[in-house]
């Protein structure tokens, strides 16, 4: 049966619950009622705090924290529907966790896949990620990821801008990681003014721009292995793709 | 006439983009609460110029004024082009800059040689040292070890970078001799091992160091090469060996005609993947090639290798173990994990492995997989030869980077 839900994550561990006690048989997952329905019946979850959590204890009494980590991660890619593959994850990690390693089963190659794919795309932003400073000093990135990563690169960011203010804002789900002196949160954003930058901005984002031209060896010119490393759609946000 | 801190940088980036190392990785996490930088272990490419190589580190030369007079190097004193330096602290303040908008992983800091060895080199600390203890600068950097600079400038340098380097520039000291006058093998090699040495006395895990040779400028084979390699990996403890293909910039009694001459891009590449058979594939040098030989043009080297063992396979992939399946041709380590991991549930097949995302195109002359293997052609050398190439269009796209995509590793 088809199975509707609200695509948060409680809604999800409301599924997984519903899904033992009521005994579903589950043949696909929806986050939308489809417009046309041929002679399907569709179950609808209603989000429900208290089955979640009796759900997540038994995620972690039963999931090592790896893969754990794993179920969360993969509800982080929030543009692929997973929700069966991830169903299945869980299914068969209750029942025996030794079996979970079997990617000859494609419900679990593509989670081990999509993870990968998930944890390539922190890699990349990792380095993509572009800052510009603010009048106060606080340093303003924007980013368009396919996957939802800022829990990933608000951590990453912590450990290296020391005790530098800083904002990455995730324009695609308007959400925003924010870290100043006295607190570490995601935020989500409803509006925002533009920015006023620092005066030195311009200068350091030329400087930047002439080295990146700079460094290039022009007998070696390959723009399609370029394009190959930084695809076009990485570089919204690169300043040395403007120039 | 005063040159801008803009005009110096391009300046002085220019000629230092040369230097093929870029890679930020190989140190542990050494995050400190509050402070800046921070290095990570796989390292990380921030972007990546239009040749397609990756900009990890603002790689700058400290001074473009050198008073050597190496043949193949756009900076020898006999050449006449603009000449600058950054101060320290400009340098400095520049790296942080970077640093904090995530332009960069760190620095790496060369230079040509200003009056002297010592002096240049005590340049190149002073920046180090308000980078590290100034700034608080936790990130990565790469210095370069001027060859011929004392042994307490040396050992300050392993106490304040990630990584240092000493290009050994060419193949042999006769190559040396002839192009680099200024410069010889002992003294090339000279600040590695002290590097090395006081590194070992301190820690049980060494510095990590790489140098970096031109290839193509001189007549050595890639066996010299290789042979080489493999015995700097071995004895100085090296964690990376570059190869440059020579891009001719000066002319030259003893050297290519600059008009006349590419870069020799895929042997170039070729040696990498050699290098990569050296490092992680468990091959020795003499295995790759015979002496006096280079490596083949149209087939890579673990292909090339394959096609003088056919006695070595098939090999069996639901039962060989990982040492003897990573000398299969076109299967990667990634790919291995992937079998090793799925054989132990069940007896995979070819449609198996293709479901793993595993691609067959040269593996399946090469292995058996259940009673899976490629019938149409047995395992003779020419047939296998004309099945690879017409399979394969012509010769794979040099691309540097095919392995190192992931890591930032060049």
């Amino acid at each position: 049966m088809m199975v509707l839900y609200d695509g948060s994550f409680e809604g999800f561990l409301t599924l997984v619950y519903e899904v033992y006690y009521a005994k579903l048989h589950v043949s696909a997952i929806v986050k939308k009622m489809p417009e046309r329905l041929v002679f399907e019946r569709v179950y609808e979850i209603l989000s429900d705090e208290t089955k979640a959590t009796k759900v997540l204890h038994a995620l972690q009494k039963h999931f090592t924290k790896e893969r754990q980590r794993t179920i969360f991660n993969i509800f982080l890619c929030d543009t692929k529907t997973h929700e069966h593959s991830l169903l299945e994850y869980i299914r068969i990690g209750f029942k025996n966790p030794k079996l979970l390693g079997n990617i000859t089963n494609p419900h679990l190659f593509y989670i081990q896949t999509l993870e990968k794919e998930l944890l390539s795309l922190v890699h990349k932003m990792y380095g993509f990620t572009r800052f510009e400073e603010l009048e106060d000093g606080t340093l303003y990135a924007k980013i368009e990821t396919k996957f939802n990563i800022l829990p990933f690169l608000g951590e990453h960011f912590s450990k290296r801008l020391g005790k530098i203010p800083f904002i990455i804002h995730d324009m695609t789900r308007s959400l925003a990681f924010v870290k100043d002196e006295s607190s570490t949160q995601i935020h989500s954003i409803a509006s925002f003014d533009a920015p006023i930058y620092s005066q030195n901005e311009a200068h350091i984002k030329e400087l930047w721009q002439r080295f990146f031209k700079a460094t290039a060896i022009q007998s070696r010119h390959n723009p399609k292995l370029q394009k190959n490393l930084v695809p076009l759609l990485y570089r919204t946000y690169m300043s040395e793709f403007q120039a | 006439m005063k040159m801008t801190v803009t005009d110096k940088l391009t300046l002085l980036a220019d000629s230092a983009k040369y230097d093929v190392s870029c890679s930020s990785s190989g140190s542990e996490n050494n995050y400190k609460t509050g402070e800046l930088g921070c290095t990570h272990n796989s390292g990380i490419c921030h972007s990546f110029t239009s040749d397609g190589r990756c900009i990890s580190l603002l790689k700058v030369l400290l001074s473009n004024i050198c008073i050597y007079d190496c043949a193949y190097c756009i900076n020898r004193v006999s050449n006449d082009t603009p000449r600058t330096a950054f101060s320290p602290r400009e340098l400095a303040e520049l790296t942080i800059n970077f640093y904090k908008r995530n332009y960069i992983e760190g620095l790496f800091l060369s230079s040509g040689i200003i009056k002297n060895e010592d002096h240049t080199m005590s340049l190149l600390l002073q920046t180090l040292r308000i980078l590290r203890h100034e700034y608080r600068f936790n990130g990565y950097i790469h210095v370069k070890l001027i060859p011929g600079s004392s042994k307490e400038l040396i050992h300050e340098a392993t106490l304040l970078a990630n990584r240092v380097s000493s290009n050994i520039e060419l193949p042999s000291a006769k190559s040396l001799a002839l192009l680099a006058p200024d410069k010889s093998k002992e003294k090339l090699l000279s600040p590695l091992k002290h590097a090395r040495d006081i590194s070992l006395e301190r820690h049980n895990k060494p510095i990590s160091m790489s140098t970096q040779m031109i290839v193509g400028a001189s007549s050595e084979s890639d066996f010299d090469i290789l042979k080489l390699s493999s015995s700097l990996y071995q004895k100085a403890l090296l964690k990376r060996v570059y190869y440059s293909a020579y891009i001719a910039v000066n002319h030259h009694k003893h050297l290519p005609v600059p008009e006349l001459c590419k870069p020799p891009l895929l042997r170039e590449h070729r040696l990498y993947q050699a290098d990569w058979l050296l490092r992680f594939y468990g091959f020795s040098y003499d295995e790759i090639l015979n002496e006096n030989e280079n490596l083949d043009m149209q087939f890579d080297p673990k292909t090339f290798w394959a096609l003088r063992h056919l006695d070595f396979f098939p090999i069996d992939i639901n039962t060989a173990p990982k040492e003897v399946m990573i000398r299969i041709p076109g299967l990667g380590i990634r790919s291995i994990l992937k079998i090793l991991q799925a054989r132990r549930f069940k007896t995979l097949s070819f449609e198996d492995l293709t479901q793993l995302k595993i691609s067959l195109k040269k593996a399946r002359y090469f292995i058996v997989a259940g009673s899976d293997y490629y019938r149409a052609s047995h395992l003779y050398e020419e047939r296998l030869k004309l099945a690879l190439i017409h399979q394969g269009g012509d010769i794979i796209q040099p691309t540097l980077f095919d392995t190192s995509i992931y890591t930032g590793e060049l």
